[in-house]
């Protein structure tokens, strides 16, 4: 009785409609092509300057892979103006932390200061995209810092060659079918003058973003953010390539041998479109509807219920031009990796069926309204999430309206787009089994 | 009306100073330090001795409350994993709502509740957050434990483990601290499959009636909430909660190694080692060494510009990363640790520098600028944390966790600036260990043991749980159909072709090298049963080598019988034909060189033992060793081969690196000839 009462309470409160809370930002292009958004945010004494690249490994070509990410690395070695080695003293020795990070689409580099050095973070970022030294020591050095990298996330870590094995299997024309840290093989075959002509290509202020997130004063900022980036001259324009997939219409089988585990996992996936699209948005919904929270269908049923899973997941781990819808599993006991594919199919095959019932829906918006409010909770975060939504869905003012559209999106829609791409003939099964000792 | 003006004026001169052109030749100096702010939370505190801190911040509508149970630490023993299924027990229901409906409603509401044995934590929306503490507070205060959650929880837990089991950085993790605070010690104990299975629903129902009470508790609560709103909500919630006696436990002592060494632990697929060097020391934040320490381990290994991780990434590209750092610790002793992990080649290398690096910040000053820099850092962070709601929160709760003086982060630049190079110095030789520290090796024997023998360090065994154990055997089993003929076969194979090797009557090769500011040359001639060898310095014969079936002379004197028996053995126009056909030449294993399997032909004699190695990839020989122990006395010699180059449709190495005393001397091949310049008069 108490309870009913109280949910009708809460449903009166959403009818009121959510919480306005608006990211203000402005944007605008100096002469060379550069974008710039600038979120003033004076609450704390904190400064965040970002620039975020269009390239990612998709635009790295085969034979020649992990171009991207090695220049993730590469781009800290130093500049005209900044000696190589001394651009961590820098941003530390005035209190700032710096990071960067690669994915198939984009790279995105970042200093965060205590507001003081805002000029300090134009400069650097400024120096990287303009002068960058790239020579046979810094390549030589990162190069074994990359392989280390590689030995330590992918192939001494547990599970670790999962997406490898996923992309490898779900693409077979688009560059997504290797992944960002590319190949050893190609890094340690390319040349110092492959380096300097990627470099060239696409580390341009036309192709690029710069974020400047904090607490700054707007009238001087720019006039910074011209002095500094303007000089840099524009390159030609960078043509994104537009490779599309035949549609996967027959069920793809694959194992893969693991020696750094004990229990197996299955991995079902299915390619699905753009992140860009509405679509890939009410795919994020049915991951929340199959395996958000413990009240959700496959890991109440799987994990709680059947006990025939100690973990399961649902994502979509969406990209520029498409998309992997993955579920996952790593079975409990007996359970055979072909009855947890079955069971994990028969959840989707329900959102196929029936809608999702108007409660679920509710949980769902309210969901993503708190995902909202806290992915917008530091100037980091907004800086990033400025530079993608302007960078890959091509409307910064998404940090404000996406949720708009989640909040949009009918029971209709989630039971067609199911239908529509998760189903069996569309999928890829990936056995992913323990490597027995040789012993 | 004021500040208004004053930032028009501000305003103008920034304007004005900003036309002026920038000098990017020269790294922008600092604007004047930000002000900053230290919040203080509101706090109160109920009858049963639960202590409340809130941080009001109304910019986004959210809320997070963490309840924190801050007891003596507790040693499970052969009960490991009663606290974490106690954990996870919590949630599963209470004698107001069941499972399923605490599931539903927290996800409903697009919350988070997350528990472990002595908190419970939760975040939302502000405008759900009086239901959702409320859900919270009833599932960590009237919890009830059914067996069938027991049952399910246990099993999963067993289950997880195995997870783990087999990623080098876990195991390393574990055997570190079971090693440095030893198993009897809260912190070096850790859960098993076996002692998950002494656990029974009445020890989790035990563990949460003795441990999860008030006495010792703090609730923190952040976000957009009202002081007088929450205390009503507080009280409502958790003021019926009792408090109880807690019972006592001495914490066992934690010493260190007599003498630094060698901690090893075998993980046979591993391609990282996992290398740690390791001490206890008696760190607390309330020391008045704190600063200086953080500020020390900062300068040693506490991020990208720190002395390890230019060392041992930037400069030699062993690792992703190498770090160092220590823990403070109110209640027993602290760790130090300095770490990475590194690919099997460099583990020896690598474990020589981090006791270099640490030697070195123990026996020399580190420079002003190294402090300079460092204190920025920790400034900075300072600074660009402060004014977060959680760091008021949690600053807060460490001064009362800590017995800090209430000024403690008032103080803290001041403290911090005040460290200096003599400091430095003083606390990396009092909490930084290098004659008294574990180095904690896991990874893969094969290949990274024989080059860690030769530190000079005693090494330990380990298994991945810790126990003490034997060597791990280094030698591979042999592949099924491998055999002595088939390595040789495929040996003749890659330098020329079997039936073409057999079917020639003699080789004459000849090296050259330059040591000691002289030309060497060695000249080899070998037939079917004779062998000669000629080896000059700058044109100067200096020794003569003749072997036939009769014997073995060195310039023209016999050498003695039983020593030329064992080496006659290698007659043949190549040395491994003599292998072919001597009974006491045997495939005796594969052992890595440089990080490759080869396969290793062994020939035992009384005075004269070989081995020959053969890249079990290529085929080819890679190296031959000599031992030669005559009246007590044994030496060494051993030359590896590479570089193969073809010479009348033969390959030979064409380069052959030996150890000439402490030098390493390159041979090159000069040239090589099959069946030409070999006569009779040459083994005479």
């Amino acid at each position: 009785m108490r309870k009913t009462f109280f949910l009708s309470f809460l449903t009166l409160l959403l009818s009121l409609g959510t919480f306005a809370q608006k990211v203000s930002f402005e944007e605008y292009n100096l002469s060379n092509g550069l974008h710039v958004i600038l979120h003033q945010d004076n609450t704390a004494p904190v400064v965040t300057t970002s620039v975020m690249y269009h390239v990612g490994s998709k635009n790295e070509v085969v034979g020649r892979t992990g171009f991207a990410h090695f220049f993730e690395h590469l781009l800290f070695e130093g500049t005209k103006n900044i000696k190589r080695g001394d651009w961590f003293k820098i941003v530390s020795a005035n209190g700032g932390t710096n990071n960067a990070n690669t994915t198939q689409d984009r790279t995105y580099y970042y200093e965060v200061f205590p507001s003081n050095n805002l000029k300090l973070g134009l400069w650097m970022e400024s120096e990287r995209m303009m002068h960058p030294i790239i020579n046979q020591i810094g390549v030589d050095t990162q190069n074994e810092v990359v392989k280390e990298e590689k030995r330590l996330r992918v192939d001494n870590s547990p599970y670790g060659q999962w997406t490898s094995q996923v992309f490898k299997n779900l693409f077979k024309k688009h560059p997504y079918h290797w992944v960002t840290i590319g190949s050893m093989a190609d890094l340690d075959a390319a040349t110092l003058e492959e380096f300097r002509a990627f470099n060239k290509k696409f580390y341009l202020p036309n192709n690029a973003v710069l974020v400047v997130s904090g607490d700054f004063e707007l009238a001087s900022t720019k006039k910074l953010v011209k002095a500094y980036f303007e000089p840099i001259p524009a390159g030609p324009k960078v043509v994104q390539s537009n490779i599309k997939e035949e549609p996967i219409t027959k069920e793809i089988k694959t194992t893969y041998y693991d020696s750094n585990i004990q229990i197996p996992a299955v991995f079902t996936v299915y390619r699905t479109p753009a992140m860009t699209t509405r679509d890939a948005r009410i795919l994020d919904m049915i991951s929340d509807i199959l395996s958000g929270g413990k009240s959700s269908r496959l890991y109440k049923k799987l994990v709680d219920k059947d006990k025939k899973a100690l973990q399961i997941a649902a994502f979509n781990y969406s990209l520029e031009d498409y998309g992997a819808y993955i579920v996952l599993a790593l079975p409990l006991g007996k359970t055979s990796l072909d009855e947890l594919v079955n069971d994990m199919n028969k959840e989707i095959v329900k959102l196929q069926s029936n809608l999702i019932s108007e409660r679920e829906l509710q949980k769902l918006r309210n969901k993503f309204e708190n995902k909202f409010v806290n992915s917008n909770a530091s100037v980091e975060g907004i800086a990033n999430s400025l530079a993608r939504f302007h960078l890959l869905y091509g409307d910064a003012n998404l940090i404000n309206t996406e949720i708009n559209i989640y909040n949009s999106v009918t029971r209709e829609e989630i039971r067609d787009v199911a239908k529509k791409y998760l189903n069996p003939n569309q999928r890829l099964v990936l056995d992913y089994l323990p490597k027995k000792d040789k012993e | 009306m004021k500040t208004k003006i004053l930032s028009i004026i501000t305003l103008f001169l920034m304007t004005l100073s900003m036309s002026a052109q920038i000098d990017r030749t020269i790294q922008p100096k600092p604007g004047p330090a930000p002000k900053i702010n230290i919040g203080k939370p509101e706090t109160f505190e109920l009858k049963n001795g639960l202590k409340v801190l809130v941080v009001e911040n109304h910019i986004l509508p959210r809320v997070s409350a963490t309840l924190t149970i801050n007891n003596n630490l507790i040693f499970e023993g052969d009960k490991a994993g009663v606290s974490g299924l106690t954990g996870s027990l919590l949630g599963t229901g209470t004698n107001k709502i069941n499972k399923d409906s605490f599931d539903e409603e927290v996800d409903y509401l697009g919350a988070n509740i997350n528990f472990s044995s002595q908190s419970a934590s939760m975040r939302s929306l502000s405008k759900y957050f009086p239901r959702v503490l409320e859900l919270m507070a009833d599932a960590a205060l009237h919890p009830v434990f059914t067996q069938e959650e027991f049952d399910k929880e246990s099993t999963k837990l067993i289950e997880s483990l195995k997870i783990g089991e087999k990623s080098v950085s876990n195991i390393a993790n574990r055997v570190e601290n079971a090693l440095a605070y030893g198993k009897n010690h809260p912190y070096g104990e850790f859960t098993s499959p076996k002692s998950v299975k002494n656990v029974n629903l009445n020890d989790v129902k035990n563990f949460y009636s003795t441990y999860f009470k008030p006495n010792n508790a703090y609730l923190v609560i952040v976000g957009d909430v009202n002081l007088k709103e929450v205390k009503k909500l507080v009280k409502k919630g958790f003021a019926k909660w009792q408090k109880g006696t807690l019972p006592t436990y001495t914490i066992p002592d934690v010493n260190n190694v007599a003498k630094t060494e060698i901690d090893f632990v075998d993980m046979p697929h591993a391609v990282q080692s996992n290398v740690a060097m390791v001490n206890s020391t008696n760190l607390k934040m309330s020391s008045p060494d704190y600063f200086a320490v953080k500020l020390a381990n900062y300068i040693l290994g506490g991020g990208g510009e720190a002395r390890l991780f230019l060392n041992l990434r930037e400069d030699k590209g062993y690792t992703y990363g190498a770090y160092s750092s220590i823990s403070s610790d109110e209640k027993t002793s602290a760790l130090f640790s300095a770490s990475a992990q590194v690919r099997n080649m460099v583990t020896d290398s690598s474990a020589v520098e981090f006791v270099k690096e640490i030697k070195k910040i123990r026996d020399t000053k580190v420079t002003d600028e190294e402090l300079k820099n460092a204190k920025a850092a920790y400034v900075g962070s300072f600074v660009r944390n402060v004014e977060k709601p959680a760091t008021i929160a949690r600053y807060a709760l460490n001064i009362r966790r800590n017995n800090l003086p209430e000024n403690f982060y008032e103080t803290y630049l001041q403290n911090i600036n005040a460290v200096t190079v003599a400091d430095i110095q003083r606390v990396a030789q009092k909490y930084l260990s290098a004659d008294h520290a574990r180095i904690i090796v896991v990874g893969k024997a094969l290949d990274v043991l024989p080059n860690l023998e030769k530190l000079p360090y005693k090494i330990n065994y380990f298994d991945k749980e810790a126990n003490k154990t034997s060597k791990p055997d280094l030698s591979k089993p042999i592949p099924a159909g491998v055999t002595k003929q088939t390595v040789l076969n495929n040996y003749f194979n890659a330098i020329g072709g079997v039936d073409k090797i057999k079917s020639i009557k003699s080789t004459l090769v000849t090296y050259e090298a330059s040591a000691m500011g002289n030309t060497i040359q060695s000249t080899e001639k070998r037939t079917a049963d004779k062998y000669a060898n000629e080896t000059s310095m700058g044109g100067n014969v200096m020794a003569k080598v003749i072997m036939t079936k009769d014997g073995v002379t060195m310039n023209k004197q016999p050498l003695p019988a039983a020593m030329a028996k064992d080496m006659i053995s290698g007659l043949g126009t190549f040395l491994e034909m003599g292998l072919l056909q001597n009974e006491n030449s045997k495939l005796t294993g594969i052992e890595p060189i440089d990080g490759k399997d080869t396969y290793v032909i062994t020939t035992k004699g009384d005075v004269v033992s070989t081995s020959i190695y053969f890249d079990v990839k290529t085929s080819l020989k890679v190296r031959e060793s000599q031992t030669v122990s005559m009246g007590g006395r044994t030496q060494n010699q051993a030359a590896n081969f590479s570089d193969y180059k073809e010479f009348n449709g033969i390959m030979f190495a064409g380069v052959k690196t030996a150890k000439v005393g402490p030098q390493t001397v390159t041979f090159k091949l000069l040239n090589a000839k099959v069946n030409e310049g070999v006569t009779d008069v040459d083994f005479q």
